[in-house]
This record gives C-alpha cells, sequence and structure tokens, in this order.
C-alpha cells in the first residue's frame, strides 16, 4: 500500500523530513513543514476527515506565506506545488490562483514555467484572471527564448478566449514561419483551438493552414491534420483539391520515406497513418471519384501492415474504417472483411473488441460478409469482457434479417437466462423497445410468429418483464 | 479529442489530472470518482476500453465518451476521450507516456508523480496540446525536458530538496515501482497480409 510504503521511505531518512526544505524555507517568519513531510502525513491518514484537518491546515500555513511581501520566486513555486497536490486532490485552493499569475508574469524562466503551469491547471479561458495574463502572453511568445515562446504558446492554447484571439492570433500566427518545427507546431495547434472556439476569428488565414499543410516537417503537417479534419467535416466538398496530396504523403509515409524518427515500433509514423486515414474517409465519403484516387493507398496501408505490434492494428482498424466510408470498392471490403475476422478470431480482448466494432461497419455496406462471422461474433455474446459482450449486441441486432433471426434470437434467449448481469438485460429489453431499431422489431416479430406457430413456450414474454 | 488525462492509484486517490475541456472543480471531481468507480471494478484481463456509459456521458456533456486506460502496479493511467480517437493509438500513446515518465525518474513510482507533478505536467504537455496529440517520439520528448532541465539547474532549482527525498526513497528499492513496463506481445493473428 502506498502509504506503508511512504511511512517506511520516511522513517529511514528523518534528517530529510526535518531538513528537506530549509533552503526554501529559511528565512521564513511562518515555519512550513517539508513538501515530503506533509505529502507523508495526507498519505498515511485513511479517514478523509483527517485528510482534511491535515490538508486545509496546511493551505492556512501556504495563505499566510504567500501574502508575506517578501517571498522570494522559489518559495512561492514551493507553495504552488503543494497546492497543485491539494487542488488534484479536490481541495479549493482559489485563494492561490493570483499567486500562480504573479509567478507567470514576473519569474524568471524555471518559476515562470511554474507559474504558467499552474495558470493552465487552476483557471480556464474563462476566468477573470486570464485577463491579467494577456500582456505577459502577448510578450513571451514574441521573447528570443525558445522555451518562453513554448510555455506562451501552451498557455494560450489553454487559456485564451474568443474575445482574446484578436489580440493574440497576429502574434500566433507569425510564429507559423519560426525556424523552430517545435513552435510552429504549437502554433498550429493554437490555430487549431482558436479554429474549434470561434471559426470566424481565423476564417482571413486559411492560407496559413495551407501552409501549415505544406510545411516541411512532417509534425507541422500532421498537426495541421488536425484543423483540416474539422475543416473537412464540416464541408468536405471544398477541400476535395487536397485529396490527392493527401494519398501521396501516405503513400510516402507506408513506404517509409519519413526519417526513422517517425517509426514507433519499426512501424512509419503509425499516429500520422491515422490521422490521414481518418481525414481520407471524411473526403471519399458519397464521393466515387475521389474515392477511386484514394482506393489504391488504402490497399497498400493494409498489405505492408505486417507486424504483430499493437499500434499496427490500429492503422489497420482505422484503414478498415476508412474503407466502408468511402463509396465502397468491392475487392477493398473483402480485404477489410478478411482482416475483420482475424481481429475477431484474436485471442486479445483488444482486437476482438476492434473486430466487432469494425464488422458493424463492414455489414453496414457489405451485408454479405454478416454470415462469414455470424458462429465468431455469437460465441462472443460468452466472452468474460462485459465490453465486449455489449458492443456484440449491438452488432447482433444489424446483423439480424429472416433468414437467421432464429438462430441469433435462440442465442439471445439462452444468454438471457443464463446472464447475471443486470445491465446487459436492460441493453436488450431497451434495445428491443427502442423504436427506431426496426431490425430489431423486425427480427423479433419474425421470431415471435415462429415462436407461436410451433407453440413453444414463449420466452419472448420475459423480455418485457426485464 | 483528448477530453482529460487522468492519474489515480488503486485506492482512488486522484495524483495528476489534466482536463483539455473546461468543467467546474466538483465536476472534475465527479468525474475522477465515476472514472475510477468504471475502471477498478475491471478485471486486469478484460480490454482496455471501456464506454463512458451514461453516468460519465451525461457529466462530460455527450454521448460517445470513452475510457481507454492502463493498469501498472498500484497507478491507473486513464485517458477520456471522444469517438474521432483511434483506441490502439491512445493506448500506445499511454504506453509512451508511461514509458517516457519511466525514463525521466528512472523507474518511476507514485511518489515521483507527487513531488514531481511539475515534471510530469511538463512531459504530457510536450506529448498533447489542446486535446490534440502532439508529439509521440520518445527521444523527441526527454530531449525536449532535458533541455528544460539544464536550465533550471541552472538556476535555484525548485525541486532540489524533494529531489533528493525522492533518491533516498528509490535506494531503499520500494516495492512500488510501475512494473511490467514492457507490453505483453500481443498473441500473434497470423499475418494481415493477404
Amino acid at each position: 500500500m502506498m502509504s506503508d510504503a511512504v511511512e517506511k521511505a520516511f522513517a529511514a531518512i528523518p534528517g530529510l523530513i526535518s531538513g528537506g526544505l530549509t533552503t526554501i524555507t529559511a528565512g521564513s517568519p511562518i515555519h512550513v513543514q517539508g513538501f515530503p513531510s506533509f505529502v507523508h502525513k495526507v498519505c498515511s491518514l485513511t479517514s478523509k476527515y483527517e485528510e482534511e484537518q491535515v490538508v486545509k491546515r496546511e493551505l492556512t500555513l501556504v495563505k499566510q506565506r504567500l501574502a508575506q511581501p517578501n517571498i522570494t520566486q522559489a518559495q512561492q513555486a514551493d507553495c504552488l506545488v503543494r497546492l497543485l497536490f491539494a487542488h488534484v486532490l479536490g481541495y479549493d485552493v482559489s485563494f492561490g490562483y493570483i499567486s500562480a499569475v504573479k509567478l507567470a508574469q514576473q519569474g524568471t524562466l524555471a518559476y515562470k514555467r511554474m507559474g504558467y503551469l499552474a495558470c493552465t491547471l487552476f483557471l480556464h479561458e474563462n476566468h477573470e484572471l486570464v485577463l491579467l495574463l494577456i500582456n505577459t502572453i502577448q510578450k513571451d511568445i514574441n521573447s528570443s527564448n525558445i522555451m518562453d515562446v513554448c510555455m506562451a504558446l501552451t498557455a494560450t492554447c489553454s487559456l485564451v478566449n474568443t474575445e482574446m484571439i484578436p489580440a493574440i492570433l497576429p502574434f500566433v500566427q507569425e510564429k507559423l514561419k519560426h525556424q523552430k518545427e517545435i513552435i510552429r507546431k504549437k502554433a498550429v495547434l493554437c490555430l487549431f483551438k482558436f479554429h474549434r472556439m470561434a471559426p470566424n476569428s481565423v476564417q482571413h488565414i486559411h492560407h496559413s493552414f495551407k501552409e501549415a499543410l505544406c510545411d516541411k516537417d512532417p509534425g507541422v503537417m500532421w498537426s495541421a491534420l488536425h484543423i483540416y479534419h474539422d475543416l473537412i467535416k464540416h464541408s468536405p466538398s471544398e477541400y476535395q483539391d487536397i485529396t490527392q496530396s493527401l494519398v501521396s504523403i501516405l503513400q510516402q509515409v507506408v513506404s517509409r520515406k519519413l526519417p526513422a524518427d517517425y517509426e514507433y515500433h519499426h512501424v512509419p509514423a503509425p499516429w500520422l497513418q491515422i490521422k490521414l486515414l481518418q481525414v481520407l474517409a471524411l473526403l471519399g465519403k458519397d464521393q466515387q471519384k475521389i474515392s477511386r484516387v484514394i482506393h489504391p493507398v488504402l490497399a497498400e496501408v493494409l498489405q505492408r501492415s505486417e507486424s504483430n505490434q499493437n499500434i499496427t492494428f490500429g492503422v489497420v482498424y482505422e484503414c478498415i474504417l476508412t474503407i466502408t466510408s468511402i463509396s465502397p470498392d468491392t475487392r477493398l471490403l473483402e480485404y477489410a472483411a478478411k482482416c475483420t475476422g482475424k481481429f475477431l478470431r484474436s485471442k486479445a480482448n483488444n482486437l476482438r473488441y476492434l473486430g466487432i466494432k469494425a464488422l458493424t461497419k463492414v455489414i453496414q455496406v457489405a451485408p454479405q460478409h454478416a454470415l462469414d462471422h455470424q458462429m465468431t461474433v455469437i460465441e462472443c455474446l460468452e466472452d468474460p469482457d462485459h465490453t465486449i459482450r455489449a458492443k456484440t449486441l449491438e452488432l447482433l441486432y444489424r446483423m439480424c434479417n429472416s433468414v437467421n433471426v432464429k438462430v441469433i434470437c435462440d442465442k439471445l434467449l439462452e444468454y438471457m437466462e443464463k446472464d447475471t448481469e443486470k445491465s446487459i438485460k436492460g441493453d436488450i429489453a431497451n434495445a428491443s423497445l427502442r423504436g427506431e431499431d426496426s431490425v430489431l422489431l423486425f427480427a423479433v416479430q419474425t421470431y415471435w410468429e415462429l415462436l407461436q406457430r410451433k407453440d413453444v413456450p414463449n420466452k419472448l414474454i420475459q423480455i418485457g418483464a426485464w | 479529442m483528448i477530453k482529460a488525462v487522468l492519474v489515480f492509484n488503486n485506492h482512488g486517490k486522484p495524483r495528476v489530472s489534466k482536463f483539455y475541456q473546461h468543467f467546474p472543480e466538483d465536476t472534475q471531481q465527479q468525474i475522477i470518482r465515476e472514472t475510477f468507480h468504471l475502471v477498478s471494478k475491471r478485471d486486469d484481463n478484460v480490454c482496455n476500453f471501456l464506454e463512458g456509459g451514461t453516468r460519465l456521458n451525461s457529466l462530460i456533456g455527450g454521448s460517445d465518451y470513452r475510457l481507454i486506460y492502463r493498469h501498472y502496479a498500484t497507478l491507473y493511467f486513464v485517458f477520456c476521450v471522444d469517438s474521432s480517437e483511434s483506441e490502439l493509438g491512445i493506448l500506445d500513446l499511454i504506453q509512451v507516456f508511461v514509458e517516457t515518465l519511466d525514463k525521466c525518474f528512472e523507474n518511476v513510482c507514485e511518489l515521483d508523480l507527487i513531488f514531481h507533478v511539475d515534471k510530469v505536467h511538463y512531459i504530457l504537455q510536450e506529448m498533447v496540446m489542446g486535446g490534440m496529440v502532439l508529439e509521440t517520439n520518445m527521444t523527441e520528448i526527454l530531449t525536449r525536458i532535458e533541455e528544460q532541465s539544464k536550465i533550471e539547474k541552472s538556476e535555484a532549482g525548485i525541486a532540489g530538496a524533494p529531489g533528493r527525498a525522492i533518491s533516498a526513497v528509490k535506494e531503499m528499492n520500494l516495492p512500488q515501482k510501475i512494473k511490467d513496463i514492457k507490453l505483453p506481445d500481443l498473441p500473434s493473428i497470423g499475418s494481415l497480409k493477404f
């Protein structure tokens, strides 16, 4: 247990507890115990009430200490660490917010960073104190020190609200031309945030998005994809012209044209592949011509995904989703169904879960593939994992047709008799009662007739009872 | 989008929390409690994904939230995401996060997350920004953190003293390292080639 371990550790180093923070607390007329000692005390308490007493006492001390006129930056930072600890546990530390703002404004590097961090954790974009930070953010974004710029951009992304965007936007935009990739990347993500908050505020700088998308650094391009994902989702027809570029980027990624830094467990830039596949799925939806441009690269992604790494399956899964989202290609759908089968038969729960989700998508465009996997799916109803069982039920509703209704309903009833978990029974009952689920209604009605014809004691009444 | 990154121990005590969408303080605590309630009752051998359920969805205000989590020894690392995120992508992102912490703190343990909560957040800041994935390359993240530490060391260090405490604690070889940091190899499901 955590508290025992801490206790042992601290018992062994008594000198530390009393003297741990003397360098910081020296000269302070208010005695504040070292942070380790405080943590030790809190962690060793078992009752919530006692914990509250200790933390509240500490917060009172911190409050007094922060109010001292001669407090140093190091002391302020030390106080903020304590406040962060109490904050994450759910205590009200709002008295210290202003100190965080002050440290961000006046602190030097490491202390400034601590101040900014505390601000991003304590405050939110509509908090009144954020107004006090705007000047500081503007100043730091323009600093010649890269760390200052990074801090300011990070703060911008979590603290700037709609009204402040015009005051910050020109500075952020300027950073898109910065020589360091990390700065360009962060600036792009700030724009992404602005675009999500208030699309109109960045409408006039769409050309900057395009420049970011064409950036020579793949990381910056990747960040720009987040913006394009939103743009395309909103109005897919406007961005058809970038399809070819994205296809060729994906092609280059899968044929390992990116620097080795972008490989993860020997898989080339898997997260970037996933993002590209998501964007292509949006572009090709209901667009036959566009989809035909995309089809070849999807086959290539599947063909090149050979390793058994977790993340490879992530890429393959995303590819299956893309294949089912865009205008269908029979050959690709067959591949997709085949891959789905491998997910379904896997021993790994994560893959089986995704297999069920993937099949749900596949059969929406190619219902003929349902039959191949019917028995595998039905077996998933027996899975010990609740998440998998719940997803399986959802899939079974969609798979139901006049041919397989008897098999599926028999299995469902059998399962409902055995299953002790209320939630799943609730799921079945709810789904059968949901008006929009016409497939299941149809299924139940058909089965109902079957049962009556055979004079089987009709168990379906039980469904109503749950 | 990643809505929140939560780290809590087996008793549900939160150690790190970062929300990428604003929620009032008490809602944040409710989300943490509900998340702990949902993941802690699951066996370690079930899948790492969990649909948010009605309560969590109503707290967050949507219908498509999912929890993607990993459980290491005494700690749960949970990412709360919407349906636009790839499950396996996030799962490996958690792994990158934990491996980076492990490199930074040399066998990371729960105490590191408490004493160096600032550093944990700096690492997270390099990986996720505005709820979007920013960087996934561990070497790159570590380089940036080291650059920052250098600057910190050149000044009177904030975390100097707790740092010493940690090294003393480490020497005692406490049984609370995040064990099994290596991913278990996935059972082979054969080549995906056709």
